[in-house]
């Protein structure tokens, strides 16, 4: 209690009331851009906190990953991009909530839900930190591929029109997930010969092709004189949410955020697999499925809830442990040791006022995402009136700059462009996009832990079923995607019923 | 010339060819040294035989059980509304394309002001500020790429 004491002490300074607006406006700046993440925000800010002192520069650096996490929610709503990775489970209905003339009320509860989650992963950090660590320290690969097979499972509540479609879809992107060099064995596969092709296709090239050049490639056959929309700046803010949908919200952002701690907390997964597995399982348990994907705000509550559950919650392998979780972790390790900290169980002894100064002032960056949030969410909701053609160059001129960032190299460009005519052609013939996200998202952790575990079990797939977690993760995966089959049999019997 | 199909059959065609030529071509582009059963060839293996086997159960679903549109090849189809959308799309695409290999020879600035006005062009914008605004754009993230993010830009 001492320490908690201390660490408040430490935080209320008003250095780091002043730091924290300006770390979350760089984070959602950067997060809203696609091709640029709250990593490489991160990263840039670094140098910038040489000078400060170890509580402000990492509350800074807090704030851009927060941010960061948040702000890919305005594109993916807005632009049916999202940001970041994380956000690519709020495109399911926050873009069609946006064509519904509903993007002020998307982007309203994207907010919301993300400072619930977040507020509720900062609980998590700052109260059940070790406990949390202990869990999942129990997770080996059988575990680790259970939970991607469990994320997987969505594939069978996206793709209603054709579940041949969804499982090619889901090969194409694991298919693309295994192009470059294999971490195992350090083979290259299905490189052509390519250096460029050796470092994989990046999840967030993947991305912007797939949804952003493909989305501009849908409205070739725009036409501005018969199809545009005169949308009145009045209404664009007069869709907002009611008491009934927060009501209905309540258990979306409830298993969102605490899908987000626990996924969060177990390295080497992060806030899409969260988002995903939130959304699922939402979707799945709600009394109205049909409704998800057509615009559904319980949809982008679970998934925004769940994306900013996982920022805290991160932070525990890498804070009790010494085990960064993802990326972003990893680069804010390093930052806790260039300010003289070393993550791991010392930490709590040796730095101990500091530390709680952090996980306190997690609520505080929270507090001032939703404050900043509110004021600006009125300004993007207006991006929506602006004219396609106009709007197609801005947003062709970022993806292509935030995707030769990427990796400085014109190679993600021709990547982007290719992917996102191929994709085109994938949604005129009635493909979903998302499972084939799924798979370039769940590929890698997926085979690598599958291999992994066929290693450790000399090749018995006993192993994935002898396990009580991993056995757990499969039985609700295969039980989710039953339920759901279950239902959609039900509605289609009952629709022909009602046609006879 | 009549024509009868559905996505199904085009797709399960399309990516039933591509599983095969891919199987084809594992042993050449994943040349493992790896001696055991699960090596880097597994995943890929599993991925593009299932891609193979549901390609080949869509084909089936399509030409067996799901309607088929029937189109008509004649002169007065090829200049119909619906074949011009059609090349619209195909133009586009072109004009990504084109793109693609402007920006390998003349760089990001001058190339993405030509994508620009090039879009522009091809959905008919005729007011002034419909090309000053993306393209003053251009210029915009050109600098914040540059100056702040110290991207490099080509």
């Amino acid at each position: 209690m001492d320490l908690f004491f201390a660490g408040l002490d430490t935080l209320l300074q008003w250095q780091n009331f002043l730091i924290i607006p300006i770390g979350l406006a760089l984070g959602i700046v950067v997060g809203a851009i696609p091709g640029l993440t709250s990593d490489l925000g991160i990263i840039l800010c670094i140098p910038l906190t040489y000078g400060m002192d170890p509580t402000m520069a990492i509350l800074m650096l807090l704030a851009i990953y927060c941010g960061g996490t948040y702000g890919g929610s305005i594109t993916a709503i807005l632009i049916n991009t999202p940001g970041t990775s994380a956000n690519a489970a709020t495109l399911f209905d926050g873009y069609p909530m946006a064509k519904k003339g509903e993007a002020y009320k998307a982007l309203s509860m994207a907010l919301f839900a993300s400072t619930v989650g977040g507020l509720i992963s900062a609980a998590s950090l700052l109260f059940l930190a070790p406990q949390i660590a202990k869990i999942t320290l129990l997770f080996g690969p059988a575990e680790y591929l259970a939970l991607a097979v469990f994320g997987l499972s969505v594939i069978a509540s996206v793709s209603n029109k054709s579940i041949f479609k969804g499982l090619i879809g889901a090969c194409i992107g694991i298919f693309i997930s295994t192009i470059g060099m294999d971490n195992i064995s350090g083979t290259t596969r299905f490189v052509f010969g390519k250096i460029n092709l050796m470092s994989g296709i990046n999840l967030i090239i993947a991305l912007i092709g797939l949804f952003a050049i493909s989305e501009i490639m849908m409205k070739s056959q725009y036409n501005p004189r018969t199809d545009r929309k005169i949308v009145d700046a009045g209404s664009i803010t007069k869709s907002k949410i009611t008491r009934e949908e927060y009501k209905r919200c309540r258990k979306p952002i409830g298993i969102g955020s605490l899908t987000g701690v626990i996924i969060g907390a177990t390295p080497g997964t992060g806030g899409g697999l969260a988002a995903f597995i939130a959304y699922n399982q939402v979707k799945t348990t709600s009394k109205h499925p049909e409704t998800f994907g057509e615009g559904e705000i319980e949809g982008v509550a679970a998934s925004e809830s769940a994306n900013n559950g996982a920022c805290g919650s991160t932070l525990i392998p890498m804070l009790t442990l010494g085990v960064p979780g993802d990326g972003a972790t990893a680069i804010l390790m390093g930052a806790f040791m260039i300010h003289g900290m070393v993550p791991g169980p010392m930490l709590f002894r040796d730095q101990g006022n500091i530390l709680y100064a952090i996980m306190i002032g997690l609520f505080v960056v929270n507090v001032f995402m939703y404050l900043i949030g509110s004021v600006f969410t009125k300004f993007y909701a207006h991006i929506t009136r602006i004219p396609y053609e106009i709007l197609a160059c801005i947003v062709l001129t970022f993806c292509i700059a935030g995707a030769y960032s990427t990796s400085n190299s014109l190679y993600d460009v021709y990547i982007i462009i290719v992917v996102g005519i191929l994709a085109y052609f994938l949604r005129r013939m009635d493909f979903q996009l998302v499972p084939i996200l799924l798979g370039i998202v769940l590929g890698p952790l997926a085979e690598m832990n599958f291999r992994r575990a066929l290693i450790l079990s000399d090749g018995s797939l006993s192993i994935f079923i002898t396990r009580p977690i991993s056995l757990g993760f499969l039985l609700v995966a295969v039980g989710s995607v039953l339920l759901f089959a279950w239902r959609n049999h039900r509605s289609k019997a009952k629709a022909l019923s009602e046609a006879r | 010339m009549k024509l009868r199909y559905n996505s199904e059959i085009i797709s399960g065609s399309v990516f039933l060819v591509a599983a095969v030529v891919l199987w084809l071509l594992i042993p050449s582009q994943i040349n493992t040294l790896e001696t055991s059963e699960i090596n880097a060839q597994t995943v890929p293996r599993i991925v593009i035989g299932g891609m193979g086997i549901f390609s080949f159960c869509l084909l089936l679903q399509g030409l067996f059980t799901l309607p088929k549109h029937e189109v008509v090849v004649t002169r007065a189809a090829l200049t119909s509304d619906k074949f011009r959308k059609e090349l619209r799309s195909i133009v586009y695409a072109v004009i990504f394309l084109a793109y693609l290999v402007a920006i390998t020879f003349a760089g990001f600035l001058i190339s993405t002001i030509l994508l620009t006005v090039a879009i522009l062009i091809f959905y008919g914008a005729r007011r002034w500020y419909y090309y000053a605004i993306p393209l003053a754009m251009v210029g915009i993230v050109y600098i914040i790429f540059k100056m702040l993010l110290r991207v490099s830009l080509p």
